[in-house]
């Protein structure tokens, strides 16, 4: 393949730049419901981006059958509204489009020049569908409940469309024109970005687009407000997590809570080693590869499904209970769920139950990369099977271990919450809140967003800490990192 | 390599030696005790991970009057498997296994090629910034937002009682990324150059050199992201609590298992014959009922786990090499 040489087309290039960066500035705002250019009515939601009223019109009106239905607001507005905005994403899709064919050589730009045009020329015309929309939902027969609102978001994508506009029809006026027969082509950096782009706005949205919720933290806010500087507090919500008496108990509880069970699981993460070595030692092969089939299996298996083999074998009508009915004769009906004893425990035990076996494989394939001559030295020298264990399959499996103890030290706040909302209960549901699940709680359940959401944010910030010092330990005593 | 005549007189000798020696090997006491606890110890916990799973077929498989009064505990008697044609011709489940499938096969295979594809272009020096864009990617392993700002992300885009839910967010995977990424290092660089030379683009590469050549990688992740999409629930009950038609049957066997009350709405309800409706009505109690949905959601990883042990185990190692 040639390789195509990156060429410079004078200053016109550098006009380029305003494009790319309005297309991408409306890209982002098409997701974001504080910049809807859509939002000209009251009874139209306040979280629809411009990017859902344009494709749903039941999230668009889910607001106003009613006054629709009582002919206080025509049908026809609704409409006007969704073309309107279906046409400004077209025009910005277009935009972005010529943004990407404006990485590629001059003839390449010139196709992508008429794009850009058009997308311009389109967003226009949507903004002037906007606008309409806008008026007619002014013309309401009853102006008190119906009544239309400049957003801020017109004002933002009017200039934008205009700003487009004329840096294309510049770029098309004062830009050399290709050499006659020239291909189109794109330098391969840009051509390979290009293909890289989709998952990087992937990533983007998923992945770094969620912290911008970190802002509730600071905002006085329930669900169905918006946030102004008139619920603005500051670091409240921060102070109200010690200052709070009940806040402050709950937390120090689940607190607690994930540090054992957390601690718990770090104390016990030498079992999987341990069922490495002395599975190792069991020399009948066929019997030592079931063994590692089946304990592998509770691995891939959900925690609902852990929950329901639970309540299958300890519930009233379980195995357990059964198994001692027939035997004793008496009937047995204890719910061995149902309990708030050694919750803590219980909750490794499972843990162990389902990790086990699993974990345990890395420790094996440790065990099969060992030396085998330090045995055979070690026999020789009069070893026996204990002190071969000791003194040469540990040492030689302890890298491993130290990494997988230092990520778990990393991880000691998140333990996740699928196991514990399962075998959560009404007896049981003290000591089993873990902080994950105590978010999900608040969050969700309550509803209280600016305190969960602090207590995600100090969570994060705690995790990646500890990950780094973690990683320096890592450093500092083996020399090599973890991450 | 062929071997040598001697080499090979070598390695009979030394096969023989072993025969012998081994024959030899006297055990002591300790060793017999050692060996009853161990083989005791291995064989109980493998009973313990195995026998639930059979304790639940065989109370789906046996007469519902035994199972109700708890009768069927190691052999399953009266065998039928009505039970299994009920359950999935009542529309809930039905629409719940469905939701599932189709969930792990689209969400796997976009997340295959799109790891693939990012994977390659992740090892070309060319790609602009690369340097940057692959911080930019490995950095987001180590932070999460949260629950409730990623719910309210979500929300925001619309994608709250939606399928896409399921799909999107799943899709690109950097740990996932970085795997194929060093596996492809691996594969010899003169491959590609001499279809470079030969005039072929990058993306015809991709598809004829690399897509083919990181298949056992490929293999891995997808079975592990098939996995991950079959068992995960939270996306389900976070983001699907107003669309049951919607939900997966994990969060289906969630809802079951938390439901104390009789659970016979669930086959009125569901089943549109009425003549099935009679079969169910009665004969399958709550018990059976939530044993047949636990049975349904695992079969499918009971089913392909033993073709697959060899890539989860690949897979492990694949974590400790980058962990």
């Amino acid at each position: 393949m040639k390789k195509v040489k990156v060429q410079s087309n004078g200053w016109t290039d550098k006009v380029y730049y305003v494009t790319r960066l309005g297309t991408i500035l409306g890209l982002v705002m098409m997701f974001f419901p504080a910049a809807n250019p859509g939002y000209v009515c009251n009874l139209i939601n306040k979280n629809l981006s411009l990017f859902t009223t344009a494709i749903s019109y039941d999230s668009l009106t889910t607001l106003a059958m009613r006054p629709m239905d009582k002919g206080w607001v025509d049908k026809s507005s609704f409409v006007t509204l969704m073309v309107a905005a279906a046409i400004v994403c077209i025009g910005i899709a277009l935009q972005a489009v010529a943004g990407c064919a404006s990485l590629g050589n001059l003839k390449m730009k010139r196709i992508g020049n008429w794009f850009g045009l058009g997308g311009a020329a389109v967003m226009c015309g949507g903004m002037v569908g906007l606008y309409m929309a806008y008026e007619s939902f002014g013309g309401s027969s009853r102006p008190e409940k119906v009544y239309n609102i400049m957003p801020n978001g017109m004002y933002i994508y009017a200039v934008l469309a205009a700003v487009l506009l004329v840096a294309n029809i510049v770029i098309i006026l004062f830009q050399p024109r290709p050499a006659k027969g020239e291909k189109c082509e794109i330098a391969t950096p840009y051509k390979l970005f290009l293909m890289f782009l989709p998952i990087i706005a992937f990533v983007f949205v998923f992945s770094y687009l969620p912290l911008w919720g970190w802002r509730y933290a600071f905002f006085d806010y329930s669900a169905g407000q918006t946030l102004s500087m008139d619920n603005f507090v500051g670091f409240k919500w921060f102070t109200y997590l010690f200052q709070n008496e009940a806040t402050r108990g709950d937390i120090m509880r689940v607190l607690k809570n994930t540090l054992v069970m957390s601690g718990l699981g770090i104390a016990t993460s030498w079992i999987p080693m341990a069922f490495a070595i002395f599975l190792t030692e069991i020399k009948t092969g066929w019997f030592r590869r079931l063994v590692q089939t089946f304990t592998t299996i509770p691995n891939f298996i959900s925690w609902v499904l852990v929950y329901a083999i639970a309540l299958a074998i300890f519930s009233t009508d379980g195995f357990i209970n059964s198994m001692l009915t027939e035997i004793t004769g008496d009937i047995h009906e204890t719910n061995y769920l149902l309990s708030d004893s050694g919750t803590w425990f219980k909750m490794l035990l499972w843990g162990m139950w389902k990790g086990t076996g699993w974990s345990a494989i890395i420790y094996i394939s440790g065990i099969s990369g060992i030396d085998q001559q330090l045995y055979e030295a070690a026999t020789v020298d009069g070893a026996g099977r204990f002190q071969k264990m000791w003194h040469i399959t540990v040492p030689g499996l302890i890298p491993t271990f130290c990494v997988l103890l230092l990520m778990s030290v990393a991880n000691i706040l998140s333990n996740g919450m699928d196991q514990y909302l399962v075998f959560e209960n009404a007896k049981n549901t003290g000591a089993i809140e873990v902080l994950d699940l105590y978010v999900y709680k608040i969050g969700i359940g309550k509803g209280l967003v600016p305190l969960s959401t602090v207590v995600g944010m100090v969570k994060t910030v705690v995790s990646v800490t500890l990950l780094f010092l973690a990683n320096g330990v890592s450093k500092l005593v083996r020399g090599e990192s973890i991450m | 390599m062929a071997k040598t005549k001697q080499e090979k007189l070598d390695l009979k000798a030394e096969k023989q030696y072993y025969k012998k020696h081994k024959k030899k090997t006297k055990f002591t006491v300790g060793d017999i005790i050692f060996n009853i606890i161990n083989y005791a110890f291995f064989g109980i916990f493998t009973i313990s991970c195995i026998f639930p799973f059979y304790y639940l077929f065989i109370n789906t498989i046996s007469d519902n009057a035994l199972v109700r009064v708890g009768a069927i505990n190691f052999i399953p008697k009266g065998i039928h498997f009505q039970n299994y044609l009920s359950l999935l011709g009542a529309g809930e489940i039905a629409d719940a296994f469905l939701v599932s499938v189709s969930r792990t096969l689209i969400g796997t295979s976009l997340m295959v090629v799109i790891s693939a594809l990012a994977g390659y272009l992740m090892t070309k020096q060319e790609l602009w910034h690369r340097k940057i864009w692959y911080r930019f990617l490995v950095i987001t392993m180590y932070f999460n937002a949260g629950l409730v700002p990623t719910y309210l992300n979500f929300l925001m885009l619309g994608l709250t009682e939606n399928y896409l839910v399921y799909i999107l967010p799943a899709i690109v995977q950097p740990y996932n990324i970085i795997l194929v990424k060093t596996y492809i290092e691996s594969i010899p660089a003169e491959l590609e150059e001499s279809a470079f030379i030969d005039g072929a683009s990058h993306m015809k590469i991709f598809r004829e050199i690399i897509w083919p050549l990181s298949k056992p990688i490929l293999a891995t992740i997808a079975i592990f992201g098939a996995v991950g999409h079959w068992n995960s629930f939270m996306d389900s009950i976070l983001y699907m609590s107003g669309t049951p038609e919607l939900q997966t049957l994990q969060h289906r066997l969630y809802i079951y298992l938390n439901q104390t009350t009789s659970l016979g709405s669930l086959m009125t309800g569901g089943v549109s014959s009425s003549t099935a409706g009679a079969v169910m009505e009665g004969v399958m109690n709550s018990k059976v009922i939530k044993y047949t949905i636990s049975m349904v959601t695992v079969i499918p990883i009971l089913m392909v786990y033993p073709f697959m042990q060899r890539y989860f185990e690949k897979g492990i190692m694949l974590g400790a090499v980058k962990g």
